[in-house]
């Protein structure tokens, strides 16, 4: 393992990196790494937007499927079986 | 019948109580979302359905409890995703293919560094998914992405990266070491990275 790491070994590790989970010696590599080649810098750039990009993308419908509406419908029908049963 | 005028902590009251009205327009309003948060975990319509269940009934049993200190949509939400985290650890997961998720894109030469690099293209979701229809694409691609990640992977992906849960939090939760966390994020990463620069950038991976 030389100072400076390849690209196959920089993407490898990027989100360690980006967690700050690697040794100074090999942040430091990785950090020179990104200075010099564009492609590495511009995969940590698109590691560090795919949660945003996600969580925009992935955002809940306005409504819920008809599934989860059958289910909330089974939860009332035994909250009222059960006050029923109380009284 | 519960009318609309009701506010949500006589709605929690009521339906503490056993007023199955009450907790239907408790809950109603916020149902995408629990089920949106559950299904993400569990990825498929059955396992969220259960899931989906044991979260309102734990809600319901829970209302007396519920003292206000955080909205009860927050509450909710994280009642269903307890809820779908106990589900999933029920489960036998027979697949999972680790291995198979690589940890890098592109092709690298004998010494690791990119072969080709002016075809890899630049991340630009973000810029090009302005339109409603690349919207639409872009949500099928990553619910397409999600869907074909290992079991192990994809909740990884789905608490540190849609829910912001920290990686101790997740190694808790999961059970594993905080570096295993790490790697199977990574990998969930890049092959998520890989299906978008696929189908929506149209690039090669």
């Amino acid at each position: 393992m030389s100072f400076l790491p390849s690209c196959h070994e920089v993407q490898t590790e990027l989100t360690e990196y980006a967690e700050g989970a690697l040794p100074f010696s090999r942040r430091l590599g990785i950090g020179l790494h990104l200075l010099l080649c564009r492609v590495c810098a511009g995969f940590l750039r698109g590691l560090r937007a795919l949660p945003g990009v996600a969580k925009r993308s992935l955002r809940p419908p306005a409504e819920a499927p008809e599934s989860a509406a059958q289910v909330l419908a089974s939860v009332q029908a035994a909250i009222q079986k059960g006050a029923q049963r109380r009284v | 019948m519960i009318g609309t005028e009701l506010t949500e902590p006589e709605l929690i009251q009521r339906a503490a109580e056993g007023d199955s009205d009450a907790f239907g327009t408790l809950v109603q309003p916020h149902l995408a979302l629990f089920h949106n948060g559950i299904h993400r975990i569990l990825g498929n319509v059955a396992d969220s359905q259960d899931a989906l269940q044991d979260a309102l009934m734990s809600i319901h049993r829970d209302l007396p409890r519920f003292e206000g200190r955080s909205r009860f949509s927050s509450w909710g939400y994280k009642v269903c995703l307890n809820a779908a985290l106990m589900l999933r650890r029920s489960r036998v997961r027979v697949h999972d293919m680790e291995r198979s998720v690589p940890l890098a894109l592109g092709a690298f030469d004998e010494r690791g560094h990119h072969l080709e690099p002016e075809h890899l293209p630049e991340w630009q979701v973000e810029a090009q998914a302005h339109a409603e229809v690349e919207q639409q694409e872009l949500r099928a691609c990553l619910n397409r992405a999600l869907a074909e990640l290992p079991d192990s992977h994809r909740i990884v992906f789905v608490l540190k990266d849609l829910e912001d849960w920290d990686t101790d939090a997740i190694a808790r939760h999961l059970q594993l070491a905080p570096g295993t966390v790490r790697q199977r994020l990574h990998r969930s990463r890049v092959q998520v990275q890989a299906r978008l620069r696929t189908h929506v950038l149209g690039g090669r991976v």
